[in-house]
């Protein structure tokens, strides 16, 4: 039997247009290329990567040679793959190719969002302003010592624009983006001039905003942040390699009612959202995958080996650039519910939280923690005070079971997820959603 | 390594006023665990090149990890600035400097001579050590080595070459019993292939078992110490971010207008030093060419200096501090901190502290108000102090409160330096904080 290899050849560019307070910070345009071989010998993996994909062959014999190496002076258990399954794929084709729009074309946006957000500025308190576009596509090949070959393209277009406004010694920054897989037609999926316009009113309404309490409230948390939640604290804990390693406070739990009725949980790469991959970094087809139906856990994300060593379907093993793949989520959401979000807030004495700057999870001990933008305290299903530098935290599968009401307004958010040092897009989405008993952290 | 001087010269050919190439070329070996044990072995060769210029007074910028691809990467830097109208504050590029300082124990011909074999016996080794408790699990251990060669070049005649090293192992572990779990990470970095990475092993597994059956506390103000992680963590998106002078030019920092005000606890100074032997952040220049030097940022507890390269310091008529840094070749050089150390007397703090709460690390600290400073993280391995000893481990426990308010009621520092990025901390005290118990 020859030994197994895999390689991935990557061509592509990306542009990208900084404005910073109205003139332009950088243009750049930067050519990416290079292949990743990947060999198993044994229980071992060797990986290598080369600039020029020509040296594609060299890599896979470098590959080969780490693995065998390491088999032999550090055996350990055979892998096994599951196999590639045969699908017929469909790849996202683009609208309009960005590189065939002009770089004057480009700038006129960016300056029409940057003059929407100065119109915004009523009061006069935009201290800066920063805008960026980004551009990327890459043509990849994949291919495997048992003659699988794909080929596809990805484009990837969006930008973002944020506001700093001050007042009084305070200073507070309003952000807006709109990025997604596809061309030049994003554009027209989105609202720049609206965003910006939001972006601005977001300083603005932070430069107001009060300090936020500490302690035990009924949060409500809009699509962003529970867009968050699931996939920092539930995803993450998901993934199978995370679970084999002994790190998941999902182990073992498949079959297991893990959360309140009201929560379904998919993981979906052929959506065309920021997540999209026709074919994952092992040149598996992507498919969906509901991760919690109903409260009970159903399945864990999968790459090759672990769907082969956990009994689960391969296709989620993503690798940002050439590094190694490892697995990853996609487009990860809460699944709508039956209320309008008008009946979430209904009678709400607690916490709204919006946004979302982060956050991070301890996965094996199943324990969040995130901060949103904003928030406003609710009193009788209304707004009152909008408050500041506010965090929510929990464990894990108590918020899961705390999710009272799910509302029926899913929307997603774009987002670069880090693992293992990679960086890769995602989409975080969700309805509005109430959590009983969450743990806000504020500073008054 | 590529003729960086050839295609600064191609550029200026094409029209270019400035040119400058930053090129860097790197060997990388990893064994990195799989499911607890090594299962992956990583080399790789990589390079790279940045082409940055100036055209018409406006500055355009590209980059190829393809050397076949250089001279496409100088002529679309070319039209990237053409696409710009003249930016008035660009002064050029940096002008070659008389001499270059030296610099020491930034390179080490052990590391660069390091083989597979060598680097799966240290991490082996490593792991061993984490699970000399017998009841700890190695969720994640990784184990680099990597050498690279730097040059830079520009049309003002500099023309400056760096090699070093870098090793750096990292463990993860978690421990289970009894339906209890507790987790912790350690890890060490250095220039030189002097790392005891057996003690980052047993410093793991210790952590995660003194953090087992943890109990939860009230919330309350009191004395906090904050281990070299966390308080680096809360630093580096904060302060680090504010001492930047292009937040500072562009409105983006809290301390705008500050200098000469005390900042910070008196008797506390911070420095930038690109000097420090054998610091990470350490070389002859910085990412675009200026001598690499000592910065005062705070003396005494007075903000004395913000951070500049050649763009920043510019528009204020004043010198570079060495201060252009980029991630890799694919970007721009940004202002950025290189070595941030603090001058402050050292004690024991721990001994010294009667009562109050220890916290290892923080998990959220980039979640920070970047400009307001407010943050409000949950602490990893947090333990309650009591006559100056670690007492009890705390469950689930949130800290927030602002930085600039911190650095002003900064007590203690210890003796326990640490290299976290590029801020090198110590165990630090910090007066009345506000901790409230987490989920």
């Amino acid at each position: 039997m020859h030994d197994f290899y895999d390689v991935r050849e990557m061509h592509g560019y990306t542009t990208a247009v900084v404005y910073d307070n109205g003139e332009i910070d950088e243009i750049s345009t930067h050519f990416v290329s290079g292949a990743a071989a990947r060999a198993i010998v044994g229980g071992s993996y060797g990986f290598t990567t080369a600039d020029d994909p020509s040296k594609a062959k060299e890599a896979i014999e470098t590959a080969v040679r780490l693995a065998k190496r390491l088999d032999k002076i550090n055996p350990r258990k055979k892998i096994s793959l599951a196999p590639i399954p045969k699908r017929a794929k469909d790849v996202y084709k683009i609208k309009k190719n960005p590189a065939d729009v002009s770089m004057s074309k480009k700038q006129d946006l960016l300056r029409s969002i940057e003059d929407a957000m100065r119109e915004r500025d009523t009061k006069g308190l935009l201290k800066s302003t920063r805008l960026n576009y980004s551009e990327a596509y890459s043509h990849t090949v994949h291919y495997t010592s048992d003659n699988s070959r794909i080929e596809y393209d990805t484009y990837r277009t969006g930008f973002s624009c944020s506001a700093v406004a001050g007042e009084g010694g305070s200073l507070q920054v309003g952000r807006r983006s709109y990025f997604n897989v596809g061309g030049y037609e994003i554009f027209d999926q989105c609202n720049p001039i609206e965003l910006a316009h939001e972006a601005v009113d977001e300083a603005y309404a932070l430069l107001n905003a009060k300090p936020a309490p500490s302690g035990k409230f009924d949060v409500i948390c809009d699509p962003e942040l529970a867009g968050v939640f699931i996939h920092e604290a539930v995803g993450h804990a998901s993934e199978a390699d995370t679970v084999l390693d002994g790190d998941s406070c999902l182990e073992g739990r498949i079959g297991e009612k893990i959360g309140s009725e009201l929560v379904t949980v998919h993981d979906d790469p052929t959506m065309l959202k920021y997540g999209y991959y026709p074919y994952d970094s092992e040149g598996v087809p992507s498919q969906s995958t509901t991760l919690i139906e109903k409260g009970v856990m159903k399945a864990y994300l999968n790459s090759r080996e672990t769907a082969a060593k956990l009994g689960g379907r391969p296709g989620n093993a993503r690798a940002g650039g050439l590094a190694r793949p490892v697995v990853r989520m996609s487009n990860t959401f809460i699944d709508n519910g039956e209320m309008t979000k008008d009946e979430v807030f209904e009678g709400v004495n607690g916490i709204y939280l919006k946004g979302s700057r982060g956050g991070q999870v301890n996965t094996g001990e199943g324990v969040f923690q995130f901060n949103a933008v904003n928030g406003y305290l609710i009193k009788n299903g209304k707004l009152g005070d909008c408050i500041r530098d506010v965090s929510l935290s929990g464990n894990t599968l108590r918020t899961l079971n705390n999710i009272v009401r799910v509302a029926n307004d899913l929307d997603f958010h774009s987002g670069r997820c880090g693992k293992a040092g990679q960086g890769v897009p995602v989409g975080d989405g969700s309805p509005h959603i109430l959590i009983k008993d969450a743990v806000v952290g504020g500073s008054s | 390594m590529i003729n960086a001087k050839k295609l600064v010269d191609l550029a200026i050919r094409l029209g270019a006023s400035d040119a400058e190439v930053y090129a860097s070329a790197g060997k990388v070996i990893t064994v990195e665990t799989e499911h607890g044990e090594l299962g992956h072995a990583e080399e790789s060769i990589s390079e790279g090149a940045g082409i940055r210029v100036i055209v018409g007074g406006a500055e355009g910028y590209s980059s190829s990890n393809d050397p076949g691809k250089y001279e496409d990467a100088v002529k679309a830097a070319i039209v990237c600035a053409k696409a710009r109208p003249k930016d008035p504050a660009l002064k050029g590029l940096p002008p070659q400097p008389t001499k270059y300082p030296g610099v020491t124990g930034i390179f080490d011909q052990r590391v660069a001579d390091v083989g597979l074999d060598q680097c799966v016996d240290i991490a082996a080794s490593m792991i061993r050590a984490a699970k000399e408790d017998k009841g700890a699990s190695v969720t994640a251990a990784k184990f680099s080595s990597i050498v690279s060669d730097t040059v830079i070049a520009n049309s003002n005649g500099i023309n400056v070459e760096d090699r070093e090293t870098v090793v750096l192992g990292y463990v993860d572990v978690i421990i289970k019993e009894n339906g209890n779990v507790s987790t912790a990470f350690d890890y060490d970095v250095a220039r030189s292939m002097t790392l005891d990475l057996d003690a980052v092993g047993r410093r793991a597994s210790k952590l995660a078992r003194d953090s087992m059956n943890s109990s939860a506390v009230k919330e309350q103000v009191c004395d906090v110490l904050l281990g070299p992680y966390a308080f680096s963590d809360l630093l580096e998106s904060t302060l680090l971010s504010s001492i930047s002078s292009e937040n500072v030019q562009k409105g983006r920092s809290g301390l705008a207008g500050k200098i000469g005000q005390q900042i910070a606890t008196p008797g506390l100074s911070i420095l930038d030093d690109g000097l420090l032997a054998g610091g990470l952040g350490t070389s002859k220049s910085d990412d675009e060419g200026v001598p690499s030097r000592t910065t005062t940022i705070v003396k005494d507890g007075t903000l004395a200096s913000f951070l500049y390269d050649s763009y920043t310091a510019g528009k204020e008529n004043r010198e570079s501090t060495g201060n252009a840094v980029r991630p890799s070749y694919s970007a721009p050089p940004k202002v950025g901190a290189r070595n941030v150390r603090f001058e402050y007397p050292r004690s024991d703090v721990l001994k010294e502290t009667k009562g109050g709460i220890y916290v290892n690390s923080v998990i959220g600290a980039h979640t920070a108000n970047p400009i307001s400073g407010d943050f409000s993280v949950e602490c990893r391995n947090a333990f309650v102090v009591e006559n100056g000893a670690m007492a009890k481990p705390i469950k689930s426990l949130m800290l927030s409160g602002n930085v600039f308010d911190l650095l002003k009621k900064i007590d203690g520092m210890g003796k326990d330096d640490r290299a976290v990025g590029v801020v090198i901390s110590p165990t630090v005290r910090v007066k009345e904080m506000r901790v409230t118990p987490g989920a």
